[in-house]
């Protein structure tokens, strides 16, 4: 089976003024019908770029998609007309965003708006979109929807904006949904909620999910493989359980000790050294070697590439050498 | 965060407006701009009196005669009357200069500020062209070239007038155009003209209201001062032409001259209010709950 959504070597640069900076640099991923892939990393490791390039949402200039391909349901998006990738924004893959306070529009009710997205890519009647957007809060779990649908986003929590946000990214059944760190800006007891509420839209609604997160614990809740990024780069890929239990590459393990646990805390956290160094002053080896506890000299040369050497891809000379 | 609202909240309109009548000022300069509308539209039909007609003798001072308690102007036409029927051009043309200001800059704004690149540079520098000629210089010009009448003063002045709006329309847009709900109605599939027209100009509406009524001002003053320079509708009474012909018998007989000042001044002043009072109900952080 083909999957559904199709990265291979996708390579996105920024025109900056430290000259063109690679903000991704061959990304190669897959998300198959129906399931959950998670992309891990820190800030400014390129997951939000990813996702934006899927959805063809790459501000250009100054960005630009260099090479690779982004292939949705076989259908290539890379280079596609700008008719085109708006026809499938929202009908065939649709995002959900990291802060539903304000990827709202203030001074419409939610209802008019969920409506307009489903008129957007449906020919129906504003009554019609109406009454479906009202269905649709009512499936998202929001109390009264019919009074709700008129409320405007000032009116409402968190929890309740970034469920509106998810009714509006199903509304025209899309087959992808990206969902941006949606639960960053919310309380805990909520995340819960929304990660419930993201699990059973997927199984009725019948989406894949590419789940962008720095969350650990997300990832052990909601996906089902898992891709770790660093600086631009996929460095491992596995399945959830296999990310979280025996990770490969040093940075993938750092991230894992970072996960706070009941009965750990005795010898405090672990951290990982260092910050994310900036794009534009990446050298010829591995980015990670100057954070890293094991690199060696041929790190500091050389890029490893994303292999299998054993349990399962990570792009680490270290693991592939069998010294870790 | 709770997942129930624990107040009732209005929808920002309504907000405004419950903000607004509280600001005493703004509702009295809004009662105050409806009565000057009220006088000006429905006065002829009690208060008769053709403006241009001479009824008695010139320069009547005001209260010598019962029949005319504001007096005659130098050819003996009724001061009142002037008043009454002088209103409605002032106000239309005021209204009409604002209508084109807005429009012109709201249109040119909103492409420069959401578009950038080189139509904003575009656009910007031939504002910049506008921007820097001497608008009262310009406007007459502008009025001399055709014939003068209400509709090409208003045209003159919406043509001098637009620029500062289009940069205010523009700042608006470059801000709200970076805001998250942007992108996530492309993500969704809107095309460009309905994030500009249906996304980002409902958010930029405020400044943008607050922007009109005072155009609305200066354009009345404006008219005015055109009048006053001879280059009014000399078909039409309006306040500005009749302060004009007066004044230069201003030292022979006083009262011609004031009160149409005085209206024009009332009139402004009425609308600096509602100008202001919207500015107040808009900005949230003067909002109390």
């Amino acid at each position: 089976m083909s999957p559904l959504l199709e990265i291979n070597d996708l390579a996105v640069t920024f025109a900056t003024r430290h000259g063109e900076v690679t903000a991704l640099d061959s990304v190669s991923l897959h998300v198959n019908e129906g399931e959950t892939l998670g992309i891990v990393g820190e800030s400014g490791c390129g997951k939000s770029i990813t996702a934006l390039s899927v959805m063809g949402l790459i501000p250009q200039p100054p960005g630009r998609i260099k090479a690779g391909s982004i292939k949705l349901a076989g259908e290539e998006f890379v280079g596609a007309t700008p008719a085109r990738l708006r026809q499938m924004r929202g009908a065939e893959a649709a995002m959900i965003f990291q802060e539903p306070m304000t990827s709202l529009n203030p001074v419409f009710c939610v209802g008019d708006q969920i409506a307009e997205a489903i008129m957007l890519h449906q020919n129906t009647s504003r009554d019609r979109a109406f009454k479906d957007a009202i269905a649709l809060l009512d499936r998202v779990g929001i109390p009264e929807p019919d009074k709700r649908a008129r409320d405007y986003p000032h009116q409402l929590s968190g929890g309740m904006r970034q469920r509106v946000m998810i009714a509006m990214a199903v509304s025209c059944r899309p087959k992808l949904l990206i969902a941006d760190e949606p639960t960053t800006a919310l309380d805990v007891t909520v995340q819960a909620q929304i990660f419930d509420l993201l699990n059973e839209v997927q199984r009725d609604f019948g989406a894949a999910i590419l789940l962008i997160t720095h969350d650990m614990g997300a990832i052990a809740e909601m996906a089902d493989r898992v891709s770790v990024m660093y600086a631009g780069r996929v460095i491992e890929t596995a399945t959830a359980d296999q990310v979280l239990d025996t990770p490969q590459h040093p940075y993938a393990r750092g991230l894992i000790d970072c996960i706070p646990a009941l009965g750990k805390s005795e010898t405090g956290l672990k951290e990982i050294r260092g910050v994310v160094p900036p794009l534009h002053l990446l050298g010829a080896g591995c980015a990670f070697a100057d954070r890293c506890d094991h690199a060696q000299s041929r790190c500091l040369r050389e890029k490893p590439k994303l292999i299998n050497h054993g349990q399962h891809p990570a792009a680490c000379h270290g693991v592939e050498e069998g010294r870790l | 965060m709770s997942d129930t609202p624990e107040f009732q909240a209005e929808s920002p309109t309504l907000e405004a407006w419950r903000m607004f009548r509280r600001n005493i000022p703004a509702v009295f300069g809004l009662v105050l701009l409806i009565v000057i509308i009220l006088a000006t539209l429905y006065g002829a039909l009690f208060y008769n009196g053709d403006p241009f007609d001479i009824v008695w003798a010139p320069h009547e001072a005001p209260g010598a005669t019962p029949d005319f308690p504001l007096g005659t102007d130098y050819l003996g036409r009724d001061i009142i009357a002037g008043l009454l029927t002088g209103g409605g051009p002032t106000l239309a043309v005021g209204a009409a200069a604002a209508a084109l200001t807005m429009f012109i800059g709201i249109s040119l704004g909103a492409l420069a500020g959401y578009y950038g690149g080189w139509v904003d540079n575009l656009l910007m520098r031939f504002t910049e062209f506008f921007q820097v000629l001497p608008a009262l210089l310009f406007a007459m010009v502008l009025v001399t070239l055709f014939s003068p009448s209400l509709w090409t003063i208003a045209f003159a002045i919406g043509v001098v007038s637009w620029p500062q709006t289009t940069r205010l329309t523009r700042a608006e847009f470059l801000k709200i155009k970076e805001l998250e709900y942007v992108t996530a109605a492309r993500a969704i599939g809107a095309r460009n003209k309905r994030i500009i027209w249906k996304v980002i100009l409902p958010n930029a509406a405020p400044p943008l209201i607050v922007s009109a009524t005072l155009t609305i001002g200066v354009a009345i003053l404006f008219e005015a001062g055109l009048s006053f320079l001879g280059l009014g509708d000399p078909n039409v009474m309006s306040w500005g032409l009749m302060i004009g012909a007066n004044r230069e018998y201003i030292l022979d007989a006083w009262w011609p001259v004031p009160f149409p000042c005085l209206a024009i001044f009332l009139t402004v002043f009425a609308v600096s209010l509602v100008g202001d009072g919207l500015n107040d109900a808009f900005n949230p952080k003067l909002r109390q709950r």
